[in-house]
């Protein structure tokens, strides 16, 4: 490699709006847990955010290609964590997803998500025809869908479905035909109903009560409809910092975790949650503009891998908290506290740097 | 190969951003539709479940008594509930709770784990009162203990600091403070106030987070009574003393200041049911008997139609078919002073006969009987006087001596107060004044003055009662240094069940004292006496009067008119006269027309106040404290107190640290 790269090489615009939701999101947190027994999490997340910058530089000071040789053992060593959560994984409120290591809970199924995005990006790199075919597509399917059957077992059924936008995207992205994406919709539409006797009975419940929350306003539902009120009652302007009344008065269960944003428009209105989804779209639209000006396929597949991610997370995150999508316990990138989730996304943002740092480079 | 298909890559690149675009527009219209479309109603739901209005207690106002003593008072005390959900450990928390408020464990277990709906629902209830009122020891402990699940919530709790004085005036409380009888009954909406309101932002487990005040509270009115309390407790003691002297089961004693209609005491006493809130001087009308003759005798006067001197017939009278006798020997004619003095049957009949059935009706009206007289006292009865164009042939015969009408023991105190006070017709006053929330002071004036009697035959009538105690039925009632007039009334008492008169009677007395210009109108009533002549007005009533009239003329420092030495009591008299006293008057009456003092009795029925509980703590030190602060201090050690004068304690028995015994009150004395 060309010792000819430097920090300016970076990509400042994209780290500097990660940076400005991180810093929106701690004051929200320190905000919607002032006085409770989650006071402690605002700094929590600062150590979070710097550790995130670390390995950022990190992973993207090791070229991408050398992470792409890596990646039969990568994706080894990500099954073989994940059956190692099921098996003697710390169990909180009835699901195993974390391991624990000297005190700190990792959860091991967020970092699985870069594995598979560099996965899907070597196996679609290989494909040499023009359009991925069938057969490769169910190859490909395959290896997405072990490590998410393995996750949706714990059970976290949200973080397996963040899974799957590295692989819709991948394929749809590598050419896999209309005809294929038509008939494999059409066979996930009947699959789905059948899915429904798989699920837990809480993830059903959540479900009934997406539908319809008004069913069970103390039970399931409680969330949903606690939710839409702190959204609602924030108006065009929200109530001010620290003057979110569902929020403080603990209306809204966990306001600085998944319904961070909820707590947000609370406090900030129609005007703040706007500009905050500004500033993800400006992330994104930076991460795909990388896609775009990558040297390869590899890079390309990588950065809209993440953007797939990304903005998985961000869409279904903010559809919960609307009361456009059930409850599935998927936090919002950046904003939500939370350990795991705040590393694998900075680590995320480190391969989208990792392939700008060598897009003149091959 | 990269190069060539980038151009596919970007047309599917462009495919996903218009999904994407879609999915977000969708959600920014959500959030749309949300935050400013539905925004109110949002807020009002978010407002709904974190904002409860509750109302404010306003302090209720205080009773004194026309020298300033607190008869009533509201003091601040706190209730302690909690909210079985929110406690971690049902058991424990009884385990904690019990012992420190004197609580039975079993109980208070059973009653923190009550579900909502015991069918059915495992749901515990949110709200559960632990006790109400506790002790401000009690309130400290449980604070001390730091927990999150108990709850205080400030109430308040009325005192009588001069325990049952004055029950059957002042009345009681409900639990919820408002008046169930007497005065704090009648007078409940100005001694009420208005309650403020509070918006109370509370959280999720309906534990209050912050209190914003919407409306203060609007303090009652204070209430400066006419009662004067060292009078009223004179009355109350010696009326029950009475009763249990000539075995009355019931009693009542008015007394009254004649110019003003101030009720310096209004003591009634019912011996089934001695804590009994009912007056039975407003609610209970009687049929007054021969005290009555007075009122006679002053319309035959007013109308002119007698003279003190006029002479009239008596001893035996048989008209409409009945004869009608004296009580005790055939009295020849005499004149209409003696008929008084001697309480002659015959010849009050013989006054009323001559001054015409409609002129008496006219001047026993203009006298307030058959009318209400507005004393601010719950059930006021009217009494009876029937309109003398529906009286019976007969009737003429038997009200001049006060049989077919009844009254009131207080309507006969405000007729008495026409004679004494020159011959106007007062309105009995109970409020003297009132203190307003706000400072202000209204001094209620006395009712308007209306004259029914001429001041010359209000001072022959005066003369004419002197010589009733001089030398009549009335000498028991003789004062030693004051003059007295008075008037002596025994009325058998009708038995609806047997049909017939029992040989038990309604003694009364009515005087004042000093003759010349009285200072104060008395009626005492007892009824139900037995023993025969023994329970006659002269026997039975007169000596209550005595002691009475005469304790209460010193309280009120009126000077004497008599010279000491010169008071010799009555035995002393020539005993010429003999047992004067009246035989009650035979049956003359219908049923119908007969009003029952027992079924008015009946009436009376036991409302229980919050009496101080009994206990036997030490007494501590009141010494220097004020009036309230020992109230306060009583009232949280459940002590029942006994306080006199104003200013600062300087005076307690028992002393402190004594042990109070069982049944006994603190006697605090204070001084400026």
């Amino acid at each position: 490699m060309t010792p000819y790269r430097s920090v300016r090489d970076f990509d400042w615009p994209l780290i500097l709006t990660a940076l400005l939701i991180s810093g929106i999101g701690i004051l929200q947190i320190y905000s919607a847990t002032a006085g409770s027994k989650f006071a402690d999490a605002w700094w929590k997340q600062i150590v979070f955010v710097c550790a995130g910058l670390v390995l950022m530089w990190v992973i993207a000071s090791i070229d991408y290609h050398s992470l792409l040789g890596q990646v039969p053992l990568l994706y080894l060593a990500s099954l073989a964590g994940l059956v190692l959560v099921l098996l003697v994984g710390v169990k909180i409120y009835g699901a195993r997803r974390w391991l624990s290591l000297g005190g700190f809970y990792l959860q091991v199924s967020e970092f699985v998500k870069l594995v598979l995005i560099l996965v899907v990006a070597r196996f679609l790199t290989e494909v040499r025809t023009e359009t991925l075919d069938l057969g490769g597509f169910f190859k490909l399917s395959l290896i997405v869908l072990v490590p998410a059957a393995l996750v949706a077992k714990e059970p976290d059924l949200g973080t397996a479905l963040t899974y799957l936008p590295v692989l819709a995207i991948g394929a749809f992205l590598a050419g896999l035909r209309w005809k294929y994406i038509v008939v494999i919709g059409l066979v996930v539409l009947v699959v789905l109903p059948a899915g429904w006797y798989a699920l837990k009975d809480y993830q059903k419940a959540r479900l009934i009560t997406f539908l319809n929350p008004e069913a069970d306003p103390q039970g399931s539902g409680y969330q949903l409809i606690q939710s839409r009120i702190a959204v609602g009652s924030g108006g065009m302007w929200g109530k001010g910092v620290t003057q979110g009344t569902q929020t403080n008065l603990e209306f809204l269960p966990v306001p600085h975790a998944d319904f961070i944003l909820a707590s947000f428009a609370e406090e900030h209105g129609f005007v703040g949650v706007v500009g905050v989804l500004t500033l993800y779209f400006v992330l994104l639209m930076q991460i795909v503009q990388n896609a775009q000006t990558a040297t390869d396929r590899a890079g390309m597949y990588i950065c809209m891998g993440v953007s797939a991610v990304l903005l998985f997370h961000i869409f279904v995150n903010v559809a919960m908290v609307v009361g456009n999508a059930p409850v599935t316990g998927i936090p919002l990138p950046l904003m939500s506290a939370g350990g795991s989730n705040t590393l694998s996304t900075f680590l995320m943002l480190g391969l989208v740097n990792n392939v700008r740092l060598r897009r003149f480079v091959n | 190969m990269w190069i060539r298909t980038k151009n596919q890559e970007d047309k599917r690149l462009l495919i996903l951003a218009g999904v994407a675009a879609l999915w977000g527009a969708a959600i920014v219209f959500q959030l749309f539709k949300l935050q400013i479309w539905q925004h109110h109603e949002y807020l009002r739901q978010a407002e709904a479940q974190q904002v409860q209005t509750v109302e404010v207690q306003a302090p209720r106002g205080s009773l004194f008594d026309r020298n300033g003593e607190p008869l009533a008072l509201s003091v601040k005390v706190e209730s302690v509930f909690v909210n079985p959900r929110l406690v971690p450990d049902l058991e424990v928390a009884a385990d904690l709770l019990a012992p420190t408020l004197n609580l039975d464990r079993k109980t208070l277990f059973e009653r923190l784990s009550m579900k909502i709906d015991p069918g059915k629902g495992k749901t515990l209830r949110g709200f559960v009162w632990v006790k109400r009122r506790v002790t401000p020891e009690e309130a400290r402990q449980l604070r001390s203990l730091e927990l999150d699940w108990i709850g205080f919530q400030s109430e308040s709790q009325r005192l009588y600091p001069k325990g049952e004085l004055a029950a059957t005036v002042i009345g009681g409380v409900n639990h919820e403070e408002r008046g169930n009888a007497g005065v704090e009954l009648k007078l409940n909406e100005e001694l009420t106030g208005q309650d403020g309101a509070a918006r109370v932002l509370t959280d999720v487990r309906g534990a209050s987070v912050e209190t914003i005040e919407v409306r203060a509270p609007q303090p009652g009115t204070n209430l400066v009574l006419s009662i004067d309390e060292r009078i009223q407790f004179l009355a109350e003691r010696e009326l029950q003393a009475a009763c249990a002297r000539t075995g009355a089961h019931a009693g009542t004693l008015v007394i009254m200041k004649p110019d003003t209609g101030d009720l310096l005491a209004v003591a009634s006493y019912n011996r089934e049911d001695p804590a009994s809130r009912q007056n039975l001087a407003v609610l209970a009308p009687f049929e007054p008997g021969s005290v009555f003759k007075v009122f006679t005798i002053a319309g035959a006067l007013e109308a002119g139609v007698a003279r003190p001197e006029t002479i009239f017939p008596c001893g035996i009278l048989t008209m409409f078919g009945r004869v009608l006798h004296e009580a005790k020997s055939a009295y020849g004619p005499m004149p209409v002073t003696d008929i008084l003095v001697k309480s002659s049957n015959v010849g009050a009949a013989q006054i009323g006969l001559r001054l015409g059935s409609e002129k008496l009706y006219e001047s026993l009206r203009k006298f307030g009987f058959g009318q209400k007289t507005g004393v601010p006292l719950p059930g006021e009865e009217t009494g009876r006087l029937q309109n003398a164009r529906r009286w019976n042939r007969d009737t003429i015969l038997s009200i001049p001596m006060g049989h077919e009408v009844s009254t009131t023991a207080v309507q006969l105190a405000r007729a008495a107060c026409v004679i004494a006070n020159g011959g106007f017709l007062v309105k009995p006053r109970l409020v003297l004044r009132k203190q307003y929330a706000n400072g202000m002071v209204e001094t209620l004036p006395p009712g308007r003055l209306e004259r029914v009697l001429s001041p010359e035959r209000a001072h022959e009538l005066r003369q004419m009662m002197e010589a009733v105690v001089l030398r009549g039925t009335g000498k028991a009632a003789r004062l030693k240094g004051y003059t007295a007039g008075g008037k002596t009334g025994s009325a058998q008492i009708y038995d609806h069940r047997i049909g017939r008169y029992t040989h038990t009677y309604n003694a009364s007395f009515l005087g004042f004292a000093p003759v010349t210009k009285p200072s104060v109108v008395v009626v005492v009533t007892l009824n139900g006496t037995s023993g025969g002549s023994a329970g006659y007005g002269g026997a039975a009533a007169a000596p209550v009067f005595q002691t009475v009239t005469q304790e209460t003329l010193r309280i009120l420092e009126v000077p004497k008119d008599l010279p000491e030495d010169d008071s010799s009591p009555s035995a002393a008299e020539p005993a010429e006269e003999g047992p004067t006293e009246e035989a009650p008057v035979p049956a003359v009456l219908r049923a119908e027309a007969h009003p029952d003092p027992d079924e008015a009795l009946l009436m009376a029925q036991a409302l229980s106040r919050q009496a101080g509980q009994v206990a036997g703590p030490r007494v501590p030190d009141f010494q220097g404290k004020s009036v309230r602060a020992v109230m306060e201090e009583a009232s949280a050690l459940g002590l029942p107190v006994i306080l006199n004068g104003k200013g600062r304690a300087f005076l307690q028995v028992p002393p402190a640290g004594a042990v109070l015994p069982p049944g006994q009150s603190v006697r605090v004395e204070f001084a400026r």
